[in-house]
């Protein structure tokens, strides 16, 4: 079955060119982006699950009956949908995150917070047949970006999702509700419309306790992409 | 009647720390579930530059093509030991390396990979496509025919350095800008 993909309509994205955040002067394109025709090439992509060695669905520990990892155990649930709101089952999702002080495991890492050795920071998942994902954490930490002078990245969770083809291929960064970098980070500020920022901040789910304690966020996803339909006259 | 469609998530830029572990292992084309592909394996390689031919560093590519004989990964008579879709990340000095196959033809495609990047400095990703052919000026495609301007679209064709490697540059911005699509 043919889809359609729409480009991206600009109201729903991040500004291409921020003040302050001189790479994205020196790596957009000048010259405008070309339209092309979305051929089979553009619609079909990779069955992602295939490809990939999905995880355990819990980065608070780094084995099942290990020791949890330092910080607030968080509980992340959501749900991915194309734009008729047709659940993307098994697309995947790739999750990384900072520790809870603010320290990743990478080599670009040069922020001196301690690494915790009982927090993985990354995982692989799967959405079920209804589109829907969750899993486990530890609430990140705020870190500085060392080479800026100035800049905190507030707390935030990455994801970057492969869904059904080449043209919904997606990737972001989600914010927490309340925090106070938040009002003066970059990217999330990069945003001229107050909706299309909130689609960049996990919703405040309430609490659980007993077996499981933890706090709850959720965000859902909505991937470029829907059925083809026939022109009504 | 239409029914209201949703609104599509804001894409964000995959910043500096996309972890290695994602990114090993998915260079390689060409073995894929113990199989092995079909066809010329080939070297894809180049450098991806920012403005003023400065190399960016810890830049993530991908790359999505059919295999050899023209047919998609997971598609009726695709090659089981070819990937079709594969990843990598550029060195300090801006090279990225990915070991694939010649694309083959199909229908009114010329053989082509798509590619994507995502760096630091991009909210949102940045797509083009590479193509492969021995003689430009003869290659009728329906997404290289987009590209109007006779050197741009030079740029998008991978140059065969030597038997088994091919190479091609992403110059993000500036002279010898590579075209990218709009997405």
């Amino acid at each position: 079955m043919s889809r359609r993909y729409d480009p991206y309509d600009d109201r729903t994205q991040l500004a291409r060119y921020i003040d302050r955040y001189p790479l994205s002067f020196k790596r957009t394109p000048l010259a405008p982006l070309v339209p092309r025709p979305l051929t089979l090439s553009e619609q079909t992509g990779p069955v992602a699950a295939d490809l990939f060695t999905l995880g355990p669905m819990d980065l608070s520990k780094t084995s099942a009956d290990g020791p949890r990892a330092t910080g607030q155990l968080i509980q992340i649930s959501g749900r991915v949908t194309d734009e008729d709101g047709s659940p993307l089952a098994g697309a995947a999702i790739e999750i990384w995150q900072a520790n809870s002080a603010g320290k990743y495991i990478h080599d670009a890492d040069r922020h001196n917070a301690p690494i915790d050795p009982n927090f993985t920071g990354e995982g692989r998942l799967m959405t079920d047949s209804e589109g829907n994902f969750q899993f486990f954490s530890i609430k990140p930490g705020a870190y500085p970006v060392l080479e800026s002078g100035w800049w905190w990245r507030p707390p935030h969770i990455h994801f970057s999702i492969l869904g059904k083809s080449w043209m919904d291929r997606f990737v972001t960064q989600i914010f927490f509700p309340g925090e106070l970098l938040n009002e003066t980070d970059l990217l999330l500020n990069a945003v001229s419309d107050r909706e299309v920022r909130e689609r960049l901040i996990f919703q405040f789910e309430g609490t659980s306790m007993g077996e499981v304690n933890a706090m709850g966020f959720r965000r859902d996803f909505v991937l470029r992409g829907r059925r083809q339909t026939p022109e009504v006259d | 009647m239409k029914d209201r469609l949703m609104i599509v998530s804001p894409y964000c830029t995959i910043g500096p720390f996309f972890p290695a572990s994602f990114v090993e292992g998915h260079d390689d084309l060409t073995h894929y579930r113990g199989g092995t592909a079909r066809g010329q394996h080939i070297v894809l390689t180049g450098r991806v530059l920012q403005e003023g031919g400065d190399p960016t560093r810890n830049t993530i590519l991908e790359i999505w093509q059919p295999d050899a004989n023209g047919i998609f990964s997971s598609r009726e008579g695709a090659d089981p030991g070819f990937a079709g879709w594969g990843r990598a990340r550029t060195d300090a000095e801006g090279w990225y390396k990915i070991r694939t196959v010649v694309p083959g033809s199909y229908g009114d495609r010329c053989p082509h990979a798509n590619l994507m990047i995502l760096a630091i400095g991009l909210t949102r990703r940045l797509v083009t496509t590479v193509f492969f052919a021995d003689d430009p000026d003869a290659v009728r495609d329906p997404v290289l025919d987009c590209v109007k301007d006779a050197a741009a679209r030079k740029r998008l064709f991978a140059k065969r350095e030597n038997a088994g490697e091919y190479r091609f540059d992403l110059i993000l911005r500036g002279e010898g800008e590579t075209p990218f699509f709009l997405d």
